[in-house]
């Protein structure tokens, strides 16, 4: 493998480097690359071709697995909508209040990235279960979050909650104070400046945050498993719907949930980089 | 009907910005504020535009009590630096906007603003450009957006905080003429911030050399270059 | 004296009060409430029983498995990522973009597919599934599963924050090193490395967090034996079922100090190498 590396790492170059560890470095990059992420998502990717057209979209259009897969990117859409606006509202305090436990509340923020997921969920379910914390006031008013389809929407929202925080944060904060200031000479109320001049410009970041939140929360698999109640077609996701038809050994049909999850996930990637090529016109 | 700028002083956190400023322009005046950097001239623009707040001192103009109102009902077209475009916005976009945030009662109508933005264009001599956004301009160009945004509002008053910084020296010298040149044409009293002595003798009719808070000498540009009142102004004129 | 008004870029009180209130209550109830149960529970019979629910023989193996595999997994893609920033930060070559695409992609692929693609490369049914049989060599259900799933998961960690921050770092220090006559070790050792070092531990502190409480991936690949291939998450879960909620919280509770030393860290690091780390949040 690396003998390949080597010698085409040479034509590549656009120009002559005086720096060493070009071949090696690009090389074992390749290698490591290749050998663990490339290859055995192609063993997924090939899969289709040795199921045939047919046989697998016989083991996509199940109500079953139509269901699960509805309820991960529908759930998933309507908590990047939530985490949106609270993400705007949360970078929105952060930036631009100053009050005493900022940073230890920036810091907070990063918990769902560092907390395991399997922790946040049996957390999420102790709280959100009739008896909990948070379900014995919410079943007062008959609402019911765990073992429900509303559960993984709670799950999702939690786990995707710093991307959309993340991204406007650093955003809003760049955003020169110049911009707000012409908007009140020219006569605007604050209220105009922010919804027709400060919000407009945060939109690509908005957009960029909600896209990768989105694609994080239909991948979920660990938070969600605990809080809902994995009932099929009802409040069954497609990750868990996989692992299901793994443990049954029905390897096609695994694959098959994990093939169209897997273009979800170029199509997102896509997606991003589109919006970020957008983005960075714009500025 | 004069612009009267009474003792105005300001302190920031540490350090006193204004020292109790005050000079007299009539109406219609172009004025510029001459200093080094630190002299406060900038601090001074920003409490007529309404952006930053005086300690002490008054200002009248137009017979109003012109610290007692907010930046917004003030009616002071504002020109930045570094532009402050909404880069979102085209450019007529841009320039319409002051006229779009007004209350529904006073805001033109649709058919009007469009006219009003061609006119301001040609003014500026950026015909045929609204469609374009402020990325797509040069930075000659995005200063005469600004420009033109500001006269949209009809301002009672034009303000130019060192307009012409971050641009080289060729478009300096044609926006400084046309800035005179739209001057004249509006007649509205303009104070202009600059710490480029040819720049403030070139185009204002009023000088005020500015140090340390303070306005050390307010004349004529000719006035100012003959007769320098104090050491400091003949020293920095020579510079 | 003229009378005060507020700044006009600043809120007006009452738009500061409710979004406080609606950032803080957000933060308060989606992440401080599960955070502060994990500890309740963990903790309502005292410190003793969370001490002896840690000491348990299959915790303590679990929480060695998840220490070996993170082990092995984070510095394999430390030297992946430092590779990948030097070829990416160092050379101009053909195909960039691309390889900087594809480095972010476990990122956007879920858990669950992540531990599919190897089932499917390496499981009964996969591409060398017979030949690993014949040869008795175990990857499935066993560590090497367990890290590889742990290395996919966790791929781009260090490589993110390292290829922004070197790409701004640019060139002239190496290339001085190298007129000056040093070895490209020498150069590496002595130039770049104490440039990125900070940022080099950003990468390596998030990449050992996940490591360590990665669920979905390792879930698909483990096999679930209790004692044997149980990482610390995957024991939460299995006590979670199995009603002992207080090992599970236990191990949760362990696994959430992890997560808050992790925070406790980052916003260390953040905070004292700000300028260092710029470059790396500003992509």
């Amino acid at each position: 493998m690396s003998a390949i590396g080597l010698k085409f790492a040479a034509p590549l170059l656009k120009r002559r480097h005086v720096l060493p560890g070009f071949r090696l470095s690009l090389g074992f990059t390749l290698f490591y690359l290749t050998s663990l992420v490339l290859i055995p998502l192609l063993a997924l990717l090939l899969r289709p071709v040795s199921l045939g057209f047919d046989g697998f979209w016989h083991a996509i259009a199940t109500p079953r697995v139509l269901a699960s897969l509805r309820l991960s990117f529908g759930m998933a859409a309507a908590a990047a909508v939530i985490d949106s606006v609270f993400g705007l509202v949360i970078a929105w305090v952060l930036v631009r209040y100053r009050f005493p436990g900022k940073g230890l509340l920036d810091a907070v923020i990063d918990l769902p990235f560092a907390l395991p997921t399997a922790v946040a969920g049996i957390a999420l379910s102790s709280l959100y279960a009739p008896n909990g914390w948070v379900g014995k006031i919410l079943i007062e008013y008959g609402i019911r979050i765990a073992y429900t389809p509303w559960g993984v929407l709670v799950a999702m929202i939690f786990i995707s909650l710093p991307f959309t925080v993340r991204t406007v944060q650093p955003v809003l904060g760049e955003l020169g104070q110049d911009v707000e200031e012409a908007a009140a000479t020219l006569g605007a109320t604050r209220l105009q400046t922010i919804a027709k001049v400060v919000l407009p410009m945060l939109v690509p970041a908005i957009l960029t945050g909600a896209a990768m939140a989105l694609a994080r929360a239909a991948g979920e698999y660990g938070s969600i498993i605990f809080l809902a109640g994995n009932i099929p077609a009802v409040s069954e996701i497609a990750p868990l719907l996989i692992i299901t038809k793994l443990e049954q050994y029905d390897y096609a049909g695994a694959s098959a949930i994990g093939v169209v999850m897997l273009a979800a996930s170029f199509v997102m990637l896509l997606a991003l980089n589109g919006l970020q090529a957008w983005a960075a016109k714009r500025r | 009907m004069s612009l009267v700028v009474d003792s105005i002083t300001k302190k920031f956190a540490r350090f006193p910005a204004l020292n109790g400023a005050s000079f007299v322009a009539p109406q219609g005046a172009f004025v510029s504020l001459l200093g080094p950097s630190g002299s406060g001239k900038t601090t001074l623009l920003r409490i007529l535009g309404g952006l930053e707040f005086a300690d002490s001192g008054s200002v009248r103009f137009a017979d109003l009590n012109w610290l007692d109102m907010p930046a917004r009902t003030r009616n002071a077209g504002f020109v930045f630096q570094q532009y402050a475009l909404f880069k979102h916005m085209t450019v007529a976009d841009n320039i319409a906007f002051g006229l779009r945030v007004r209350p529904r009662a006073q805001r033109p109508s649709k058919a009007d603003i469009t006219k009003r933005v061609t006119e301001l264009l040609a003014l500026v001599q950026l015909p045929g450009l609204d469609a374009r956004y402020p990325s797509q301009l040069s930075g000659g160009q995005r200063q005469r957006v600004a420009l033109a945004r500001a006269l949209a509002i009809d301002p009672r008053m034009l303000l130019l905080d060192e307009p012409f910084g971050a641009l080289d020296a060729k478009v300096r010298k044609e926006l400084r003429a046309d800035l005179r040149r739209i001057h004249d044409h509006a007649g509205v009293t303009t104070v202009f911030v600059t710490h480029d002595q040819e720049e403030a003798f070139a185009v204002a009719d009023l000088v005020a050399v500015m140090k340390d808070g303070r306005i050390e000498q307010f004349g004529t540009p000719q006035d100012v270059r003959k007769n320098p009142k104090t050491a400091f102004v003949s020293e920095f004129l020579s510079a | 004296m003229s009378k005060q008004f507020k700044n006009p870029t600043e809120d007006p009180l009452w738009l500061k009060l409710l979004l406080g209130a609606v950032a803080l209550g957000f933060i308060a109830i989606l992440l401080l409430l599960p955070l502060a149960l994990v500890f309740k529970e963990a903790f309502a019979d005292g410190v003793t029983t969370f001490i002896n629910a840690i000491k348990e023989p299959d915790t303590l193996s679990a929480v060695k498995l998840s220490l070996i595999a993170a082990a092995i997994a984070v510095p394999l893609n430390t030297v992946f990522g430092i590779a990948a920033a030097w070829c990416i930060a160092k050379y101009d070559f053909r195909g960039k973009t691309i390889l900087v695409t594809l480095i972010d992609l476990p990122f956007s692929v879920s858990p669950v597919v992540a531990g599919l693609i190897y089932v499917l490369v390496f499981g009964a049914q996969g591409w060398f599934g017979p030949w690993l049989v014949e040869h008795n060599i175990h990857i499935l259900f066993a560590l090497p599963g367990i890290v590889l799933a742990t290395i996919f998961v966790t791929f781009p960690f260090v490589a993110r924050v390292l290829i922004p921050l070197m790409v701004d770092l640019g060139r002239d220090e190496e290339e001085a090193a190298a007129t000056l006559g040093a070895t490209g070790l020498q150069t590496f050792l002595r130039v770049t490395l104490p440039n990125i070092k900070w940022g080099l531990m950003y990468g390596i502190l998030l990449c050992n967090a996940r490591a360590l409480g990665e669920f979905g991936a390792v879930s698909v690949v483990s096999g679930h034996i209790r004692g044997v291939t149980n990482t610390m998450p995957l024991h939460v879960q299995l006590l979670y079922d199995n009603y002992d909620y207080a090992g599970a919280f236990a191990v949760a509770a362990l696994l959430a100090m992890l997560a808050l030393l992790t925070l406790a860290l980052k916003s260390l690091l953040e905070w004292r190498y700000a300028d260092e780390l710029a470059a790396s949040h500003r992509h």
